[in-house]
């Protein structure tokens, strides 16, 4: 930004750099327009795609609503991620509970156990459950030497795999917010609950949980959004019998190459993804009242 | 400073949206000095490196940087961003003929490649055939080993857990073998036939491999028993074992993407003339038994490992060659067909 020398003079400017230090829109101006540059303008170039096929302006479009392949992946896809979101929440609630009744170092080591996996490549990890629950992996074994299985019980290259290997990657998204949510419920409410003569129960069940339902809403949103761009765990874990969109995107790209027809599927993933964000930051947006 | 910025910029998406606002880099000035290659890689790079690569920059002082995994997508990608910088690309050999209709390669120049005597099939107009590879059975070791694809395909006959190419290219000529078709006249490809037998096949079938490493370690593992994977990464590999028994030969190319720097094209070719050379076949077949193109290979391979390669006159004559031409023809519907398959898995 260029600016004349007087200008350090006119009284104005001080007043305007607060202004522009309290929006933030100053300090946002650099990365909002690296981004623009960077993101924002390819995505629209690579939107252009499906829009300008030499087949006619729709054609990727009523392509993939006319060839049931392709949304029978999408509604694969979704269900996988319904399917992940649940076992997160359930696991994740427990979790987040536990962590809320332990107090000082306790509560400090099991958080950095829950954020430890973040400083793991998604690639390592995924193979990990690969030595962990094969065949010849240590729980079918240990299962096998117990006399608990006669031959091994397939966890991996099926949907379970990849539920697996997702819940286990995406759990932190959802357990810290929630964990968040909980420590910040007024223990004074619950002891009126308690004085009032309601059960653990009931207190649990009419008190604590309604408190942390939109925590755990959001955190739901933010987990099923995530799985809908997982690659590596499908193609990984999965074992080629979980088609998943990105895994499809992925062959469309670079396989065949039918960038048209990627760039629809694009835009409709984006599409499905922006209202799951809408619904994200209004559930975020209760949890934070 | 300025080249380690550009290259960074060619290998992000970002280039494109720079290309269209005019911001494109100009022509390279690297000349000759060296070029970039993208390639299969794995071993298979480790033995362009080996048996091309250092020869070529012995006698030329060119430096050749080599990028991998190859594709169509990346071709479509250099070509379409205007990026210049990029002589050679592998493709596989239906890929090669999908890469000449998109109007995506520029012929190779055989007169400055002015290569050794080479087989007819690698010297494509718009290819430079490199390398010869095979899709064949293996099996862990102490299994039964299987008798044809027929038997390989047949749950009962042969019980065991599967892996089998995600590749339809790779695992269709098989399938269509074991339901009654013959070597000979398997191309057509009878579709019906072929999907027949994966339908009896697939509950059978752990994993649908993409990259070439995973057969020979779900065989290690005992993931499975049974695998069809590529010759170089289960011959000669410790735990199982292999046929060439009606394995699927085919031939990797390297093209020139159209509207590359005529410099590095021209200083491409002389690489192609290094992998012409019989004895630098040899040097490449030792690191991945994958063999070069040269009539005259054979006895420059180690004979002690000779049953490895898949172009001996013993293996070659019991395969069948992979016919690129009719995949591309058929791309669609083979396409549609194997997608459809995959989601009753």
């Amino acid at each position: 930004m260029t600016q004349s020398p007087t200008a350090s003079i006119r009284p104005g400017r001080s007043a305007r750099a607060g202004r522009l230090g309290a929006t933030g829109l100053g300090f946002a101006l650099p990365v909002s327009l690296f981004l623009l540059v960077a993101f924002d303008v390819p995505v629209l170039m690579m939107f252009g795609w499906a829009l300008t096929s030499a087949k006619g302006m729709f054609a990727p479009f009523i392509e993939f609503f006319t060839r049931p392949v392709y949304l029978k992946v999408i509604l694969n896809t979704l269900r996988i991620a319904a399917i992940a979101t649940v076992a997160c929440a359930v696991l994740g609630y427990v979790l987040a509970y536990w962590l809320r009744s332990l107090s000082g170092t306790a509560r400090l080591v099991a958080l950095t156990l829950v954020v430890l996996p973040f400083w793991v490549s998604i690639l390592v990890r995924s193979y990990a459950w690969i030595v962990v629950l094969g065949n010849n992996g240590v729980v079918n074994r240990g299962l096998m030497d117990l006399g608990l299985a006669s031959e091994p019980v397939a966890f991996l290259y099926n949907d379970l795999g990849v539920v697996i290997g997702t819940t286990n990657l995406l759990l932190p998204f959802l357990v810290l917010p929630l964990y968040a949510a909980m420590i910040r419920i007024d223990g004074r409410i619950l002891q009126a609950a308690e004085t009032l003569g309601a059960s653990r129960w009931t207190i649990f069940r009419r008190v604590f949980f309604p408190l942390t339902v939109p925590a755990l809403a959001a955190g739901m949103v933010l987990v099923f959004i995530l799985t809908l761009g997982f690659y590596v765990t499908p193609a990984i874990l999965g074992g080629g019998r979980v088609p998943m969109v990105a895994n499809m995107l992925d062959m469309l790209i670079n396989r065949l190459p039918r960038w048209e027809l990627a760039s629809a599927i694009s835009i409709i993933l984006l599409i499905l993804t922006v209202l799951l964000h809408l619904l994200y930051v209004r559930l975020s947006r209760q949890a934070g009242n | 400073m300025i080249f380690t910025k550009r290259q960074l910029l060619k290998n992000s998406a970002g280039l494109v949206a720079l290309s269209a606002l005019g911001l494109r880099a100009g022509p390279s000035r690297a000349a000759a000095g060296e070029f970039r290659m993208i390639e299969a890689g794995g071993t298979s790079g480790e033995s362009i490196e080996k048996g091309y690569i250092v020869p070529f920059t012995e006698q030329t002082g060119t430096r050749v940087l080599r990028e991998s995994p190859s594709g169509l997508g990346k071709l479509r990608a250099l070509v379409e961003s205007g990026d210049s910088s990029v002589p050679l690309l592998e493709v596989s050999s239906p890929e090669l003929y999908q890469a000449v209709a998109l109007d995506l390669v520029e012929p190779i120049d055989w007169d400055v490649v002015n290569p050794d005597p080479m087989f007819d099939e690698a010297k494509h107009e718009y290819g430079f055939g490199y390398q010869y590879y095979s899709t064949v059975m293996a099996w862990g070791e102490g299994e039964r080993a299987p008798k044809d694809w027929a038997e390989f395909f047949d749950p009962e006959a042969l019980s065991g857990k599967r892996t089998l190419p995600d590749y339809a290219a790779y695992i269709l000529p098989m399938a269509a073998l074991a339901a009654g078709s013959s070597i000979e006249n398997i191309y057509p490809i009878d579709l019906d036939k072929a999907f027949e037998s994966l339908e009896r096949i697939k509950d059978s079938v752990s994993v649908w491999w993409q990259a070439g490493a995973q057969p020979p370690q779900l065989l290690k593992d005992k993931e499975v028993q049974y695998a069809a994977g590529w010759s170089g990464r289960v011959a000669g590999a410790p735990g199982m074992e292999f046929t060439y028994q009606q394995g699927l030969l085919d031939l990797a190319y390297f093209v020139v993407p159209k509207g590359v720097d005529p410099e590095l094209k021209k200083a491409a070719m002389g690489l192609l003339h290094e992998m012409s050379v019989a004895k630098n076949q040899a040097v490449a077949a030792e690191v991945v038994s994958y063999t070069g193109p040269s009539p005259d290979l054979e006895k420059l391979l180690p004979q002690d490992r000779i049953g490895e390669f898949p172009t001996t006159t013993a293996n070659k004559n019991v395969q069948m060659f992979n016919d690129g031409q009719w995949w591309f023809e058929n791309a669609d519907e083979v396409e549609q067909r194997w997608q459809e398959f995959k989601l009753t898995l």
